[in-house]
């Protein structure tokens, strides 16, 4: 321990050391409340980010019985979402305590794993992703705990009721036609058993239930919604813009998963405010969040049972009818192991978890694991490329007074253009750039400003208002051999058995890279921009938190895990409402594409319940 | 100090329902207070690790490094130096002996070259003496030289996350409820007072 080895007491922070013993109390009551005996439900959702909240919320307000098992805890979003907080609020203006800390960059690559075990992290008594900040600290996880082994994999999980959705990246983009038919554009693996056609009337429902912001554009790389009031673009970016539609590029407000004009029938949510501290968690609840946007309401309807502290391991069999029964959960507190039953389970774990918990539930029908008869579990898994980014300085804005440049859900995002209509030489699929520029609140580029004194104070004022950078997503094909397994011996704090992944980057991924760095930098050349930085390393694998594909979907259960519905092929009468089915995952985020294909899923499956079919 | 908006202003100015209300942020008074002490200016500085007189040539690197200007006070009113003292406490040994070791070769240098330590140099002194130290401030080769490079980095860290850094300094004007943000004015078809440039011509738009 820290403290042991210095013998210092931390400073007492108030603001950062919340004082969580009310919600933590509230969900141990809530959890010792509901045992298996506390049924009957109809459906186990595992989860509760936005794959199990859509799943829970289209169930439960079709009247379904609902078991909502989350691993964490309940959330007090009042007190832990601390939008509006100014670092100056905190002693360690937004540090960590003393005893807690993030992993760095190079320690993905440089660390053996399981990370946590590292002798250079001894004396922290929390170890989390990259992800874990100030705001973030108390839903992310011990990697002490929940420990990885394999290759490299900045893999970021959350556990407290919303999952990733309490401080997700709001980008809320969706998949087309390029997406679901890419292999018979390129020649590369496998479509989608489904097309854009399918999927479309989704994302429409989910823009209209959730609220999207965003502009109608017609590119087909990225189609366009039902969208609400869009953001707008700051002085530095519509230079870019200018610059670039010189190029056939576009560079567009970003699509926001934000209300920006309120939604209807939710009474735990309000519309934007611009103040632009989403990724802390939106105590307007404007930004989607799984617990207010959807959990609260389903709870609301009646159908809905929530239990927090519940660590499913596996999905029971029953062999005599080939159906799952239930699942098997350990209280995360009172390891008390318990065997929760439904006449369904909705796995909504999150893509990696998910197939975690599959590869997990052995029995002699199904060996190596459930869904696994075509061996496709764990494998195909994809992520977004990512670490390419350049800045520079505008000339329009150098030396100006500052606006309000970033009160806004998202910055503005440069569309796919690579094989879109062109086919690029070296590399298939495609990539896309986010960013922004303008007045932030922290200068980071002020340690590129060289020198001291009134003459660097002042430089960094001039530049401050004149900042445009972006980074970029790429496309990593998805490969049989890029995958995770179970790892034979080592095993989380509950005893469950952890991934081993085997994942790289591939030929593709570094040629598309190259291309990424030098478009960028034609870019901000175009713009006139001054003091171009381009950085041309990409960052570990797993960092876009963009995880799909480990249980890919398909009409052969030969080469694929679950049928076009997400329902496994093994087993009729367990779905997966995440990224696990995706077959690619294109450049775009993924919460949006989740939502809309849980609620196809969820819709699919209301039906075989009204018509018993399961 | 400008203050963080209460749960009351913020009510006001949505017009939030009562519903609303329980899902606005809570703002702890101790926290506030905190924070408060330890950056006023006038209040005596309780360094945790440092001794008064490393405190005191630190406070003299970060003021050299961000001044105070006719725009706004530097680093030292700042309280950059009582930020790096608390970082130093909570960091581990390494650390602490990393900067206790760059002070005291600060101040030999100080010493050797002007007959002084760094927290009595005049101005142009401790101008020179930075100005030798951050020479090759891209690869730093020398302690000292190294030794600026933590300096400067920290006290960017400590002042522009400080009140006077955000509020004084850059005048940054984010993080406030707004009606609507409204970003460059081309995008609403104005000529665009901040950075000079026409709105593209309407029927050159799309609709």
């Amino acid at each position: 321990m820290f403290q042991a080895s210095t013998g210092r007491q931390p400073a007492a922070d108030p603001t950062l050391t919340l004082d969580l013993s009310a919600i933590t109390a509230e969900s141990r009551k809530q959890a010792d409340l509901i045992t298996p005996r506390s049924g009957p439900w109809d459906v186990i959702v595992v989860g509760s980010g936005a794959a199990g909240g859509m799943a829970a919320f289209q169930l439960a307000t079709a009247g379904i019985k609902v078991l909502l098992l989350e691993a964490g805890r309940m959330i007090d979003v009042p007190k832990e979402y601390r939008t509006m907080e100014w670092p100056y609020q905190s002693l360690r203006r937004h540090r960590l305590p003393p005893d807690e800390r993030p992993l760095a960059i190079a320690e993905y690559n440089f660390v053996d794993r399981p990370y946590g075990n590292d002798p250079r992290f001894a004396n922290y008594k929390k170890l989390t992703s990259y992800a874990g900040n100030a705001f973030t600290h108390n839903w992310v996880v011990n990697e002490k705990e929940h420990p990885t082994t394999g290759t490299p994999y900045a893999w970021v999980r959350a556990r407290v009721l919303g999952g990733k959705t309490n401080f997700w990246g709001r980008g809320a983009l969706r998949y087309g036609p390029l997406q679901f038919k890419a292999a018979t554009l390129d020649g590369f693996d496998v479509d989608w058993p489904i097309g854009y056609e399918d999927v479309a009337p989704y994302y429409d429902q989910v823009d209209r239930l959730l609220g999207c912001s965003g502009t109608m554009e017609g590119l087909q790389q990225v189609p366009d919604g039902v969208f609400q009031r869009p953001t707008k673009l700051n002085c530095v970016e519509v230079s870019f813009k200018r610059a670039i539609a010189k190029m056939g590029r576009h560079f567009i407000p970003g699509r926001a998963g934000v209300t920006t004009d309120g939604v209807l029938h939710n009474k735990y949510r309000s519309r934007c405010m611009a103040r632009g501290r989403c990724g802390r968690g939106c105590d307007l609840n404007a930004a989607f969040h799984s617990p207010t946007a959807l959990i609260y309401p389903a709870r609301d309807t009646g159908h809905l049972t929530i239990r927090p502290y519940s660590i499913v391991s596996e999905v029971l069999l029953d062999e005599g009818t080939n159906k799952a029964s239930g699942v098997r959960v350990m209280d995360m507190a009172t390891r008390e192991v318990m065997d929760f039953r439904a006449r369904v389970v909705v796995l909504g774990a999150g893509c990696l978890d998910t197939t975690r918990i599959l590869l997990n539930s052995k029995s002699s029908p199904y060996p190596t694991g459930l869904g696994n008869t075509s061996d496709a579990l764990g494998r195909y898994l994809s992520e977004h490329l990512m670490g390419i980014r350049g800045s520079g300085f505008i000339p329009t804005r150098i030396g100006t007074e500052p606006t309000i440049d970033d009160a806004r859900p998202v910055g503005p995002y440069v569309p796919r253009f690579r094989n879109v209509t062109d086919k690029h030489p070296d590399f298939i699929r495609g990539y896309h750039f986010q960013g922004g520029g303008g007045a932030g609140e922290y200068p980071g580029f002020a340690t590129t400003i060289p020198g001291f004194g009134k003459a660097f104070k002042s430089n960094v004022r001039k530049f401050y208002p004149a900042l445009l950078s972006l980074g970029g997503f790429g496309e990593v094909l998805p490969v049989k051999d890029n995958r995770v397994t179970l790892d034979p011996q080592v095993k989380d704090a509950w005893g469950v058995p952890v991934l081993k992944f085997d994942f790289k980057f591939g030929d593709n991924e570094r040629k598309m890279a190259r291309d990424m760095a030098d478009s960028l930098e034609e870019m901000l050349r175009a713009a006139g921009a001054e003091d171009i930085r381009i950085t041309r390393e990409v960052l570990p694998e797993g960092w876009s938190i963009h995880e799909v594909g480990t249980a890919r979907m398909g009409n052969d259960p030969k080469t694929s895990v679950t049928d076009k519905f997400c329902r496994l092929h093994d087993v009729p009468n367990v779905y997966l409402a995440d990224a696990s089915p995706f077959v690619s995952g294109g450049t775009q985020n993924t919460t949006w594409s989740i939502l809309a294909m849980c609620w196809r899923t969820m819709d699919f499956l209301k039906e075989e319940i009204r018509a018993g079919r399961v | 100090m400008k203050k963080p908006v209460s749960r009351r202003v913020a009510l006001k100015s949505l017009g939030a329902s009562v519903g609303a209300a329980a899902l606005l942020p809570w703002l702890s008074e101790e926290g506030v207070q905190a924070f408060v002490s330890i950056q006023q200016t006038a209040a005596t500085p309780q360094p945790r690790v440092l001794s008064a007189s490393q405190y005191a040539a630190l406070d003299s690197l970060v003021e050299a490094i961000i001044p105070a200007d006719e725009r706004s006070p530097g680093a030292r009113e700042a309280r950059v130096s009582d930020y790096i003292d608390l970082l130093l406490d909570e960091g581990d040994e390494a650390l602490r002996q990393q900067w206790l070791d760059g002070l005291a070769a600060m101040d030999a240098e100080a010493v050797a070259r002007f007959g002084m330590p760094v927290a009595k140099l005049p101005a142009e002194r401790l101008d020179q003496l930075l100005t030798d130290a951050s020479r090759n401030e891209q690869q730093p080769q020398t302690a000292l030289e190294r030794f600026f490079v933590l300096t400067k980095q920290a006290t960017i860290a400590g002042y522009y996350t400080s009140e006077i850094g955000i509020h004084k300094d850059l005048r940054y004007k984010g993080n406030q409820v707004l009606a609507v943000f409204h970003g460059c004015l081309t995008e609403d078809g104005q000529d665009c007072p901040h950075c000079g440039q026409k709105p593209v011509p309407s029927s050159d738009r799309k609709l």
